[in-house]
Formats: structure tokens, sequence, C-alpha cells
């Protein structure tokens, strides 16, 4: 039985719509990881994808339609139904049993094919009170953060900062989605969506394909010379109506928790050299790195304005641009994942931070106000 | 050089028939006759609205049956000027959790009864902490919008 | 394979038209009943996984968040799996992989539906994309018609041997469900009823077919070590298999299934299994139609291909015969897709571990456990055993 598990090769799509046909999409990106981890598609030995129909132009079991173009062809397979860093621990797991020597990991969301998130979030809900009360993702992101302010202090300033900082970091990604520069001036004179949220403050729907190979440990040091390694993963999920929760006391802190403890991280903040967060709603980075452990609860805004999380900082969060630029909601984590891979590796181009990277931390949300999350951390 | 591509585009429609329960059955019966119905938990004795079938925190099955009050203080809230799917009525809306009186969650709903053109006027009726009552419709059918909304008590 | 894993016990929902509860009141009905069979405290569980059929089915999407509560998997880790109609043995493989790589000693599997909720043949209708196939598939009935057809002109079978064969399996598997107090359908029926009930899509009639049930299936995985803590009675998963061919539905040959006759050869492989109708006891194949069930008795190896017909009519398969096939009655008599894989699965489990009360196959040691999803495009094989 293997005891790592190794990131050798990752490929994916930019945001931007395309008018590319999806399947040609998934097809392109399972080919080109392949190719570049020099793995043959009969050499693969299992593949894990995720996707959701809704998300996926309505289209029911939806691993059904992208089987083929995703190289799962006769071979042994499945699907998470959720967010992607899901598939990614189920790919570990199943390398880690002993029974596969290789995985191909897909995030598959074609998020120009679908109605807005909005709408698909909205069935997120129960049919007998949620849904007839008309809740979807961003009502219940404003609601957080309302309370957010009113419990913490949080200022508009704090939050229009995150969206400056990220946006402009995601000016350097070629694969963001949206690229726009943009001052603080910009966001408060932005439209509001839903008080206290501005359009700006939340995340666009994105395209995102995005494919990766993993291998046991001895495969994974013959294919790449520098893999990157699975050190530790943990998710949580909290209750379903949003009334029973505290909003800002969510799970966040056990995913995380269970995460470093399978890493051996003692000190998040000191020990992790860079954090790819799933921000949807900005003020949401700040609070997540409270959850984390960057800061103290209730200090994510003064964590935000002392430029730590910037690239320069101690602990840079979403140098990518985060999901405020690239938003393909069931990939978003691994594309995380897969931004942490890079940076590890030296391989982030214009956005590669200015100081060693050796772990890194990938984290991904869904549900109402971050009611599901999950944590991976990787290394050299 | 753009390429163009052909779109196809569909709409897909499919019917559901949602079994209501005895819970919620109950719930909307009560909501017919003007009262919310929350549930209390025996084991940790908080109360529930709306009625639930078990306890969310200690997964024992419910029975003991309470009209909660009507009147209770906003938690938090969320107000716009555009509409969006599914959305309860035409905008401006205001959506929120509100805490009723002796009740241990929050309820979602709408906040009504104010003038709504413009957020600033919004704000400054609405914190956390006013203290709203629920609004009726004359003509109830047993769903979460027999009570209109919730309108600040003076 | 990995280390040791194990089934320590199951619950299931009466199934059948449950229009007296909410979804989230029906699979809590499972979840209580898995913990009340085992005596496991809920708190002790490690991961939850969970699985039903996509958003359209009942009209809820990403639905591990509206159940999270009865999942008892508040404050814990989760993970949501579908593939369609072998979701549910997808689910066990989740479960059993979580355990099987170290990552947790306790996990619970639920599986669930609420077919009668929505309008199922529409929803699997949106299986196919919208540029080609959707407009020509007519629902599952008409694939596995299709398919049907092909293997029984392929292998020159005589439609009359075909179907009385299939009408043997119907009133068998429908009088079976009758010492199965979770089965949906138990009715006693004539070969004469069969043979001339309406006809669905030609050759299958109405007692060939599968009904829409309500319901839900909980499951908990262990370690070895943990079973042997919680002193229950352990269904070894001995082998696991799946494989899925193409997303086309006229691309392969569905006569001889290769991605079927693949997934019970991954099984077999792992649980040392050269000659099945010999090795196993019992078997619990997804049968939503009867027809069907015959191709799978060949492309497991049961018999030669072209050969289930004639065995079934010498009640080879039969629950008295040398390979019990569903004494449960199987999914032709309790079909709640997201959780029809998981019975199938846990209806092996009880085989193996004595404890499938009235339809107990006596001395039943090893078992297999199949699920079949898409349009006819996979197969999950999972194979338990009472050794390890």
């Amino acid at each position: 039985m293997t005891n790592r598990v190794g990131i050798v090769e990752v490929a994916m799509t930019p945001g931007a719509e395309t008018k590319e046909y999806f399947l040609d999409q998934v097809f392109k990106i399972s080919k080109e990881v392949l190719d570049k981890a020099g793995v043959a598609r009969d050499d693969v030995g299992t593949v894990i994808s995720a996707s959701s129909d809704v998300f996926h132009g309505g289209m029911s079991c939806a691993n059904s339609y992208y089987w083929d173009a995703g190289a799962a062809f006769l071979k042994n397979g499945s699907r998470q139904d959720g967010e992607s860093l899901f598939a990614f621990i189920y790919a570990v797991m199943r390398i880690l049993s002993g029974n596969y020597d290789t995985a191909l990991v897909l995030g598959v969301c074609k998020g120009s094919e679908n109605p807005d998130d909005d709408v698909l979030t909205h069935f997120f809900t129960d049919p007998f009170y949620q849904r007839q009360v008309g809740l979807n993702e961003t009502i219940a992101a404003a609601l957080q953060k309302r309370e957010y302010m009113d419990r913490f202090g949080i200022t508009e300033e704090q939050c229009a900062g995150v969206v400056v900082k990220n946006l402009k970091n995601a000016l350097g990604n070629p694969y963001a989605h949206v690229k726009k520069k943009v001052s603080l001036d910009d966001v408060f004179a932005s439209k509001v969506f839903m008080d206290p949220l501005k359009e700006i403050e939340c995340a666009p729907k994105s395209e995102g394909i995005i494919a990766m190979v993993l291998a046991k440990e001895e495969l994974a040091k013959k294919l790449t010379d520098k893999p990157v390694w699975f050190k530790g993963y943990g998710s949580s999920i909290d209750g379903f109506y949003l009334g029973d929760r505290d909003l800002l006391e969510g799970e966040l802190p056990n995913a995380a928790k269970r995460a470093y403890d399978a890493a051996g991280i003692k000190d998040p903040r000191k020990e992790i050299d860079v954090a790819e967060l799933c921000e949807p709603y900005a003020f949401q980075e700040m609070l997540w790195c409270e959850d984390l452990g960057f800061c103290e609860r209730g200090e994510g805004g003064k964590l935000l304005e002392s430029g730590a999380t910037g690239v320069n900082g101690d602990i840079p969060v979403n140098p990518s641009g985060g999901v405020l630029a690239m938003n393909p909601y069931v990939s978003r984590g691994l594309y995380r994942l897969a931004e942490g891979f890079l940076q590890v590796r030296g391989q982030a181009g214009e956005r590669q931070l200015d100081k060693e990277v050796n772990t890194a931390l990938a984290h991904s949300t869904h549900g109402f106000a971050g009611q599901c999350h999950a944590v991976a951390i990787i290394g050299s | 050089m753009k390429k163009d591509f052909y779109t196809l585009e569909n709409v897909i429609r499919l019917p559901h028939k949602y079994a209501a329960g005895p819970t919620f059955t109950r719930f909307y019966s009560g909501l017919k006759e003007g009262t919310i119905l929350g549930t209390s938990c025996p084991s940790c004795k908080k109360t529930f609205v709306p009625a639930r079938s078990f306890c969310p925190g200690c997964l024992v099955n419910l029975d003991e049956w309470v009209a909660v009050s009507q009147e209770g203080e906003v938690v938090s809230w969320a107000y716009t000027e555009r509409e969006f799917f599914g959305m309860p009525g035409k905008p401006p809306a205001i959506l929120a959790l509100i805490k009723l009186d002796g009740t241990d969650c929050n309820f979602l709903h709408l906040i009504g009864g104010i003038e709504m053109g413009d957020r600033d006027s919004v704000s400054s009726a609405i914190k956390r902490g006013t203290r709203v009552r629920a609004a009726w419709n004359d003509e109830k059918r047993g769903h979460m919008l027999d009570i209109k909304y919730f309108e600040p008590v003076s | 394979m990995g280390r040791p894993v194990a089934i320590i016990g199951s619950g299931q929902t009466h199934h059948g038209r449950r229009f007296d509860v909410t979804y989230p009141e029906l699979i809590k009905e499972a979840v209580d009943a898995v913990f009340e069979n085992t005596g496991i405290s809920p708190d002790d569980i490690e991961g939850v996984v969970s699985g039903t059929m996509p958003s359209m089915m009942e009209g809820v999407a990403l639905t591990h968040f509206y159940f999270a509560e009865v999942l008892r998997s508040v404050g814990k880790p989760i993970m949501k799996t579908e593939t369609c109609g072998s979701t549910g043995i997808s689910l066990a493989f989740t479960g059993y992989y979580w355990v099987a790589s170290g990552m947790a000693d306790l996990v619970l599997v639920v599986g669930s539906e609420k077919m009668n909720e929505g309008d199922s043949q529409a929803t699997m209708t949106t299986v196919l994309e919208p540029f080609y196939q959707r407009s020509f598939i007519a629902g599952a009935p008409g694939v596995f018609s299709m398919q049907s057809q092909e293997w029984s002109v392929k292998f020159g079978i005589p439609e009359e041997k075909v179907r009385a064969a299939a009408t043997r399996l119907s009133v068998d598997h429908h009088n079976d469900a009758f010492d199965n107090p979770y089965a949906h359908i138990k009715k006693k029926l004539t070969e004469d009823e069969v043979n001339n009930a309406r006809i669905i899509t030609y050759p299958v009639r109405l007692w060939d077919v599968c009904p829409n049930s309500d319901g839900a299936c909980a499951m908990i995985f262990a370690s070895e070590e943990m079973a042997k803590k919680l002193g229950l009675t352990p269904a070894w998963v001995r082998g696991v298999g799946y494989s899925g061919e193409e997303y086309w539905f006229g691309d392969s040959e569905k006569a001889i299934w290769q991605c079927a006759i693949d997934a019970a050869k991954q099984a077999y492989g792992m649980a040392g299994i050269t000659n099945p109708r010999k090795d196993l006891d019992v078997a619990e194949v997804y049968n939503p139609f009867t027809f069907q069930e015959l191709l799978y008795y060949e492309c497991f190896g049961f018999c030669d291909f072209g050969q289930a017909c004639d065995l079934t009519l010498k009640g080879v398969f039969s629950r008295d015969g040398e390979l019990p096939c569903d004494p449960s009655g199987g999914t032709l008599c309790t079909n709640p897709i997201g959780a029809t894989g998981l019975n199938r699965v846990a209806e092996a489990a009880l085989q193996v571990t004595g404890q499938a009360g009235d339809h107990q196959i006596p001395g039943a040691k090893l078992s297999l456990a199949h699920a079949m999803g898409g349009v006819d495009q996979y197969n999950g094989v999972m194979i338990l055993g009472s050794e390890k």
C-alpha cells in the first residue's frame, strides 16, 4: 500500500465564455493533461470527476455525457455531485487503498451554457419553506455579510479591498475570467445587487474544465521531477435551514482542523506559504481567513488592511484572483488546488509569488452562506 | 478571426408533486388560520419554526406543538431593487432573518410595510434589533406567503 | 488490495408510494434503522456518503445540503456520489474506498429516492443531450427493449423461449418479494397474466418492468479493527469492479456487454472467483427488466452466452436452485433508483451474515451485488463474503 499521492500535472480552460462544444473542451483538456504527464490513456487507473447536472446544461447523470471525452471509456470511474475537491479526495482515497496507481481527476462546468448561478442555487432550497421565500446563495451571502458587519464592525472599505486585491491579481492570470483593474472608488460606485452586496462583490459565472493527474509515490517520482504531494484534507457540512445556523460560526474551522491535523500543521499562518480560497462573495475571504486561523475571530478586515494577504504579505491569499475573477461553480475548488500546485512548482507565471512556496492550501465552499467547506493541503 | 458556431437553445420543464408529510401539512394549516406553529424538543428544550418533525440538533422526533409569537427582532436583512428568479413578488424587496420571541432559530421571510424606494430610507427604518410583527394576507392558502411580510412595530 | 473493509449493518425503509413523509423524513427512517440495528452511536461516524438521482427527479439540487441533518452529517465530512442508476453501488464503493484508504474507520453510506415526487421517465430523458439522442430514446424501457432484441437475435434464441424465461423470472421474483419485509411490489402472478400484460415497449410488458418506488437504504462500512471493537458480524468486501462505456448508445454492442463483463471480471479477480456459478452462493443482480436479467447471467459468467433462458427455465437461478438470484425480489419489485444499487449490496450483506430472515439462502458465504446505470452505460459489481 502506498504512502503518498502526488499531483503530477494539471490542464485547465480559461474562464471566459467560448462557443466551443462542451465535449470538445473536455476531450482537449483530458488529452492535454495526459500528454503533459506522459501517461497513456490505457495506463490511467481510475477517473473521478466532479460535475452537477444543473451546472452543465441541465443534463442529468452528468458524467454520462462526458465519460468518453474524459478518457474514461471502459475505465472504473465515479463522480462527485458537488464540489470538485470532493473528487480530488476520492481519487486520493482510491490510490491510497492500493487498488490504483494513477487517477485522472476532472472538474467540469460550462457556465456559459447555464442560467445564472442564482437561478441554480435557488434549487438548493427545500420546496416547502425556503423556496417559497425565494432564497438563493446571493441572498444568503447578503444576510451573512450584514451580520459580519454588525457583529464585528467589518467595513465596506475592507470588503472593497478584497475586490481590488483579487481583481488586480487576476490580471496576471491567463485563466481568469474577469480581467479588470478596479479601484476602491470603482467598487463603491458599482451597482447594488442585493444590499449590502454590490454586483462587483459577487463572483461571475465562468467556464471551467480542469483535469489533474495523480499518481502513487513511486510512479509520481518517475513521471515528473517535481511532484506536489497530498498532505491533508478535511471537509465539513453545516445545518440546512439558514435560520438554524450562526452564519459567522460555520464549519470551516472543523474542515481546516481535519486538514491541518492530517498535514501536521500547528501554526497555519506560519506554515502555509500560499492560500487559494473560494470567495464567491468578497467579504467571505476575510471570514474564511479567520476560520482558517490566519487571524483571530473578527479580525479579518484588519488582516486584509495589513497587507498580510497581499502577494508580498506573509500569508498571500488568492494570488490567482480567486473566485471573484473566475467562478466555474463546481470546478472552482480544483482550480484553487491547481493554482497551489503551480505555485509550489514555480510555474505560476506572472502570478508566481516572490518567495519560496513549499506548502499550499486550497479551499472550496458551496451551499448557502458556506454551508459546506473543504480544505486540501499540498506541498513539496 | 471570429468563429460563429450554432447555439442550441433548450428549456426543460419538469413537474413535481412534493409530499409535505404530517408536519408541514399541519404547519400550513396553521398558516391558513393565521397562526405560526413551531415544535419543541423535549431533550434540548429548543423551539423551532417552521415546525419540524425532528430536532435538528438532537435528531429526536418532535411532537410538542406550540403557536409561536408573531413578533420578534430582525437579525439580518438584505434589500434588492432587482427582480430575481423565484422572487416572492416584485422588487423592491427585503429578505430577512427574524428571531421570533420564544423561539431558538431565525425565521427567513420578508420585511415590508415601509417605504422601500431607496436604500438609505430602508436602512434607517430597519436595523439589527428592530422589532417586527407578522402582517397577513386576507386570503390564505397554506403557503409561507400567507404572511405578507413582517412590519416594524411602532 | 488494501486493508480489509466490512459492512457491519444496514437499514432500509418500507418501499412504495411514500406520500406520508417528506424526502428528508424518509431518509431519516433508514438512517434511524441502521443505528438501531447496529447499536452504533451516530457520534462515532467519521464520514457520510450520500447519493440520489439528479436534481430533476425531485426538483432539489445538491441534496446533501437538504439532507445534512437526517444524514447525521452536520459537523462531519461528507461526500456525494452520483452515477445514474448505478449510484447505489457507487455509493458503496465510496464508503469502501474511504475506509480502505485508511482515511476513516467508520463511514455511513445512504442512498435514497422519492421517485413519485417527480416524473422519472422525463428525468431520464434529460440524461440525453439535446443535439441528437434526446429525441430518440423512449425512456429506459425503450433502451432495454432494443438491447434485448439485439441479444436474442445475436444468439439465435427463439422469441417464445425468451418470453418464457422472462415470465419465469417475473413470476418467481414477485412471489419471492413476499418474504422481503421491505419490498414494494409483492404479487402472486400467473404465467398468463405476465405473458398477456400491457405492452410497454415491445417485447417488454408491464410485469417485466420495475415500479417507481420511494425509499432509502443506509449502510455502515468499517475497518477490521472497528468491526472487531463493535462486535458486529462483518460482511467483508472481497471484490469491487466497475466499468463505463460510451455515452452514445449506438457505439458499442450491448449483447456481449463489455462493461458488465469487465465489472464482474474486476470483482472476481479481487475475490479469487474462477467459477462464478459454483463459487457464489447468491447473487443480487440489478434487474429492472426481466429480459435484461437474463443477459446479466451470461455477462457475469453464470452460464455461457445464449444459455441463460434454458438454465432459467430449468430453475438453476431460482431460490432453491444452484445459484439463487435476487431472492429479495430484486430491483424488479423495488426500485428507488438512488438506493436500489445500495439495496442490492445490503441484501447481499444480509445473506452472508445470516440476517436475511425469511428469504435467507441457507449457508450463504459468498454473494454478489450489482447495479447498472446510464443509458446502458455503467455496470458495477461488489462481492461480499463471510470470510475476509
